[in-house]
């Protein structure tokens, strides 16, 4: 395993990449099956468009991107801090890698079983790993 | 090589995500104004609410801003990965100016004409550029 803080993030916004794949397979095999024609789509559709019109679990794989482009930016962010102002070290590499695991296992299940009280279990615990990061960012870049 | 190359795209997409945030108020103003609404009684409201009130064409710029808000997040993050990590020239500098390319052109079209198919098109390809600096990322960071 690399010993770079930067590498869990690296592996995230690949990561997010994928999901966007994901979200383009399912999405357009989806919209043949509805009847929906790109070709003659109004001007000014979006993906936000498509709730009404595609079936549940297809918006989940969009649903699960967008949020990859919310809290992950703070992430980003933080760990740049940390590696920039000498907090790369060894117990913040591994909060920084369980939060991009906890994502990913985040991902996987908003796109299939999506059931709330487990999403927000996941949530929970990954939102803590960036806490705890942010804590170790601003002692870092203070000290 | 100049590793802080890629700095200089970087650079470019956000002032030019500034200056599609002016196109969008030097629209959104006066189409309000137009549209009789007094922003000074308006209390909790976001910019969504507008998407039901102002023409559609107005609103486009103002989508084409929450875009530039979202996925390039990501290229940023990768960009500065690539050039903290001595990875920020040559081909990765060429891809992330395709990328910041692209991102201009996919604006251009959706504050204008907004024809989904050609939207979508550059967006395909924006995102590829992305692909390819995420996997260098991923190649120099974790299998190195």
């Amino acid at each position: 395993m690399s010993n770079s803080i930067l590498a869990p993030g690296a592996v995230l916004a690949l990561w997010t990449l994928i999901m966007l794949i994901w979200v383009a397979v399912t999405r357009f095999s989806a919209m043949s099956k509805a009847g929906v024609d790109l070709k003659v789509a109004p001007p000014g559709g979006r993906g936000a468009d498509l709730e009404a019109v595609l079936p549940p679990s297809v918006n989940w794989k969009s649903h699960n991107y967008t949020h990859l482009l919310e809290q992950p930016t703070l992430f980003y962010a933080v760990i740049v801090f940390l590696h920039l102002s000498g907090g790369d070290v060894g117990y913040t590499r591994w909060i920084a890698w369980a939060y991009v695991i906890l994502r990913i296992v985040h991902s996987l299940w908003q796109a299939t079983v999506n059931r709330i009280p487990v999403r927000f279990a996941i949530f929970s615990l990954y939102t803590l790993c960036l806490f705890a990061l942010s804590v170790l960012a601003v002692i870092a870049t203070l000290g | 090589m100049d590793t802080n190359a890629i700095l200089g795209p970087v650079a470019t997409l956000a002032l030019w995500s500034m200056i599609m945030w002016v196109w969008m108020y030097a629209t959104r103003i006066p189409a309000m104004n137009r549209a009789k609404i007094d922003a000074a009684k308006m209390v909790g409201g976001t910019g969504k609410n507008l998407d039901d009130v102002l023409p559609a064409e107005v609103q486009w710029k103002a989508h084409n801003y929450n875009h530039l808000m979202e996925q390039p997040t990501v290229f940023y993050a990768v960009a500065i990965a690539l050039a903290v990590g001595g990875m920020g020239g040559g081909l990765n500098a060429q891809i992330a100016w395709a990328y910041v390319g692209l991102r201009i052109l996919h604006s251009l079209i959706q504050a204008t004409v907004n024809r989904v198919m050609w939207r979508f098109g550059i967006f395909a390809l924006a995102s590829l550029a992305l692909i390819a600096l995420c996997l260098h990322a991923f190649i120099g960071f974790v299998l190195h």
